[in-house]
């Protein structure tokens, strides 16, 4: 397919979802907006009258400018946990600076002879603010808030990273899955968008200030009608679901969300997929932001608990240790796993295989080469990953580091000769690649399974019941070929999750 | 009655009123005169209270201006700027009357009231009202200026300066306007000038300041026959020099004939140039000017007199 028919394709297969993602960002963008608006236009008034307080103010509001903003998201989630709430704290502290600054340079720049003349008419104090001051001083503001809307659009993409969704969910997705054509329409519609209220914004400075107040009032208006009617719907059983980046954990959460509403649909279950990474998602947990959400057993007991033990080549064992430690240290259920074991492996390519006539990772070390490698950085600098590998095989590599979604590409382009992954991805497959048989046992099992509180357990066995119903399900090649749907055939994770569900008679329809 | 009783205004870094005591009497035109730093700005700027003096008194009819309603008192203070200070964002209807919006005027009273205002300077209503102050020529927009000070027909109206950014000619015609409004309205008009002939032109009653103190209080008549001292008759002198002398000058020093009901031959702005150039056209019958009050006439003798007493 050409890059046009895929965005054709996704356009007409994905409207909904892109609607959707339209609307939550436009959401999340003006609510910012109007929130910096409401701080910053008021705080510059009150500061006009105290210029050191201003000045210092000032540097707070480009200091603020100055921390990046993944990192301010990644320090809200302790306090705020996750969704549209961090996002649009984030994206208010960004917008301050531009409204605040325009705002008191506007009115600090006003002509003193016509302060003069205000104050010498006897003008009372909201007069003059409002007849004389914010209209002169309009044209400044109207462009911070452009400025500030603009930088709020752009920022809110980020959002998608800790589940308030948007636009840059589909950037996300489409990094992730290699899939330039989505990526293209999630940054061309935020473009768009920002270019689009940006317009908006500068019709309404031509306007007077008159038909600006009313303008802004009934918008802010309609806007609280509709976030009211949003949410304050009628309370129902709400379950979040949420997981890591990548077509695996989606597959999963849309699989555990069928598997709830199969015995309960009158439930609501939110989904939250393309979370940023195990601490993120962990933290949300802990902090009842969301219910649910699927982790490796090798996982837990690397990053999660301490444990004496890191690793372990018995995969029971694994689980039972992973199981216990959560439940000791955080009173967490962790459920019975899935089938699948998804490990690291090492891959190299088919002709590489056949030239050098290597079926295991002691075959390569034997070669004692400085072969190339892409890692992707967890594997790079983890225990159980290359630092482990290198001493137990004695294997010398010659090691970058690299994005996970492009280590695939590299080695089929040629630029490297072998790189880690995962028992189950699709680009094994797609590549025509040969997985190293880790002959000497060295990497711990992988397996999958839901993660909750004990509360939430105790609170919910239908919950933990229909969920159990995966246990030992799933195969490695069927998880392949499931991400192979998502990743490379770009179907819907939600689809080829309900389908398998109903094609191995697990749920009825 | 505007009455300072010893008002003095100390500046961190110098004193810009020394123990000011001074009388402007009503219903008159009052000019403060005196070169930049003399105080003239800083005694204006009291009256409304846009500058609190350090001590000493100023009262209004009596009544000390500090114990009055700020608001109150402001509104009944016209005021007109140096900068002329439109509000560029209002049309002139709505500058005119941002003082009747604070009074609650209905928009009705409001717009008559401009209209009033407009025609009274000859502007017309129409063509006007709607504009912009940056559609308007400089001195259409410090008719504007003085009309806003007009609005909610305040006893006093204080005039800072309110010319010097203008051209000789639309000055003249101004400080005219200004004149005739005070004869038809009968305000009491503060008027801050640095510049002596305007004080001579304008002024009822002049007050020469310098350094934050009165030298010399009178009529035009009076403080150019009689400086009180050096400076004031040197302030004066330098106006002389500086000064392209015209008929005005000649009427303010008193010379000419005074008559009756004679045809005005000539305009009070007119230079000694135009006016030589009159009395050698008609050398019999003289020529007649007016100052307003009166009519004189005017002969060769009272050219050269002038010229001998103030130089060319």
């Amino acid at each position: 397919m050409t890059m046009m028919q895929q965005i054709e394709q996704i356009l007409t297969t994905q409207s909904g979802e892109l609607l959707q993602a339209l609307g939550q960002h436009l959401e999340i963008s003006l609510l910012a907006l109007l929130i910096a608006a409401a701080i910053g236009i008021p705080l510059a008034i009150v500061l006009t009258a105290h210029q050191k307080l201003a000045e210092a103010m000032l540097q707070v509001t480009s200091v603020l400018q100055t921390i990046p903003s993944l990192a301010l998201l990644g320090l809200l989630i302790p306090l705020v946990g996750i969704g549209t709430i961090p996002a649009v704290i984030t994206l208010v502290l960004y917008a301050l600076m531009p409204i605040f600054q325009n705002t008191y340079t506007g009115l600090i720049g006003i002509d003193p002879a016509l302060k003069e003349a205000e104050i010498a008419f006897g003008l009372p104090r909201a007069k003059r603010l409002l007849r004389i001051e914010l209209p002169l001083a309009m044209p400044l503001i109207i462009s911070g808030l452009r400025i500030a809307l603009v930088m709020i659009i752009g920022t809110a993409t980020l959002a998608a990273l800790i589940g308030a969704g948007g636009l840059g969910t589909f950037i996300l997705v489409g990094i992730q899955s290699n899939n330039n054509a989505l990526l293209l329409v999630g940054a061309t519609l935020s473009a768009v968008l920002a270019l689009v209220v940006s317009a908006l914004i500068r019709w309404l400075g031509t306007l007077s200030f008159k038909k600006i107040t009313v303008s802004l009032a009934i918008f802010v208006g309609l806007f609280g009608v509709i976030e009211g009617m949003t949410r304050f719907q009628a309370p129902q059983t709400t379950i979040t679901i949420a997981g890591k980046l990548g077509s695996e954990p989606e597959i999963l959460m849309n699989m555990y969300r069928d598997l709830i509403l199969e015995d309960q649909p009158n439930y609501k279950v939110t989904v939250k997929p393309n979370f940023g990474g195990t601490t993120f998602l962990f933290n949300a947990l802990k902090a009842d932001k969301i219910d649910i959400y699927p982790e490796f057993t090798g996982t837990v007991l690397q990053t999660l608990v301490k444990s004496p033990t890191k690793t372990n080549q018995d995969p029971t064992k694994t689980y039972q240790l992973a199981k216990k430690s959560l439940q000791e240290q955080f009173n967490m259920t962790y459920l019975p796993p899935m089938r699948y074991q998804n490990g690291y492996d090492l891959a190299v390519t088919a002709a590489f295989a056949k030239k050098y006539n290597v079926k295991t990772i002691s075959d390569l070390a034997a070669l004692n080469q400085p072969f190339t490698a892409g890692f992707d950085p967890d594997f790079y600098h983890q225990k159980d990953g290359y630092q482990g590998l290198k001493d137990t095989y004695q294997l010398n590599l010659n090691a970058k580091i690299m994005e996970p979604s492009i280590r695939y590409k590299a080695i089929a382009d040629g630029k490297v000769d072998v790189v880690d992954g995962y028992t189950t991805d699709a680009e094994v497959a797609r590549y025509k690649l040969v997985v190293l048989e880790d002959d000497r046992h060295f990497f711990p099992p992988y397996q999958g399974a839901p993660i909750m509180k004990a509360g939430f357990a105790k609170a919910h066995p239908e919950v933990v019941k229909a969920l159990n119903r995966l246990a030992g399900q799933i195969t490695e090649s069927q998880m392949q070929e499931m991400n192979y749907q998502v990743q490379v055939k770009h179907r819907k994770a939600r689809d080829v999750a309900h389908d398998y569900l109903v094609k191995q008679k697990i749920i009825r329809h | 009655m505007i009455e300072f009783e010893g008002v003095t205004k100390q500046y961190e870094q110098s004193l810009a009123l020394d123990g000011l005591t001074l009388t402007i009497p009503d219903n008159g035109l009052f000019v403060l005169v005196g070169p930049s730093g003399s105080g003239k700005t800083t005694t204006v700027k009291m009256i409304n209270r846009l500058i609190e003096p350090t001590s000493g008194t100023i009262k209004i009819d009596g009544q000390p201006i500090n114990q009055m309603d700020l608001q109150t008192l402001r509104l009944n203070i016209g005021y007109v700027l140096q900068n002329i200070a439109l509000f560029p964002h209002l049309t002139i209807e709505e500058n005119i009357t941002i003082q009747l919006e604070v009074l609650k005027w209905t928009k009705a009273d409001r717009q008559k009231r401009a209209r009033e205002l407009l025609e009274m300077v000859h502007l017309d209503p129409d063509q006007y009202a709607s504009r912009y102050p940056s559609e308007l020529s400089g001195g259409q927009q410090q008719r504007i200026g003085i009309i806003r000070a007009l609005a909610t027909s305040p006893k006093v109206i204080l005039m800072d300066e309110p010319f010097s950014a203008l051209d000789p000619v639309t000055r003249t015609q101004l400080q005219d306007l200004v004149l005739s409004l005070q004869k038809q309205l009968h305000n009491t008009i503060v008027f801050v000038t640095h510049d002596m002939k305007e004080a001579l032109r304008l002024g009822d009653e002049i007050a020469v300041m310098r350094q934050g103190s009165i030298q010399q209080v009178g009529t035009a008549k009076a403080i150019f026959n009689q400086p009180k001292n050096e400076f004031v008759r040197e302030f004066f002198d330098i106006e002389r020099q500086q000064a392209s002398l015209t008929v005005q000058d000649l009427l303010a020093a008193d010379l000419g004939t005074v008559v009756n009901n004679q045809p005005i031959t000539i305009t009070s702005s007119a230079t000694l140039a135009e006016l030589a150039q009159q009395l050698v056209d008609h050398p019999d019958g003289g020529v007649v000017a007016t100052d307003g009050q009166e009519q004189r006439q005017l002969t060769m003798t009272d050219l050269t007199t002038l010229i001998a007493k103030r130089g060319v």
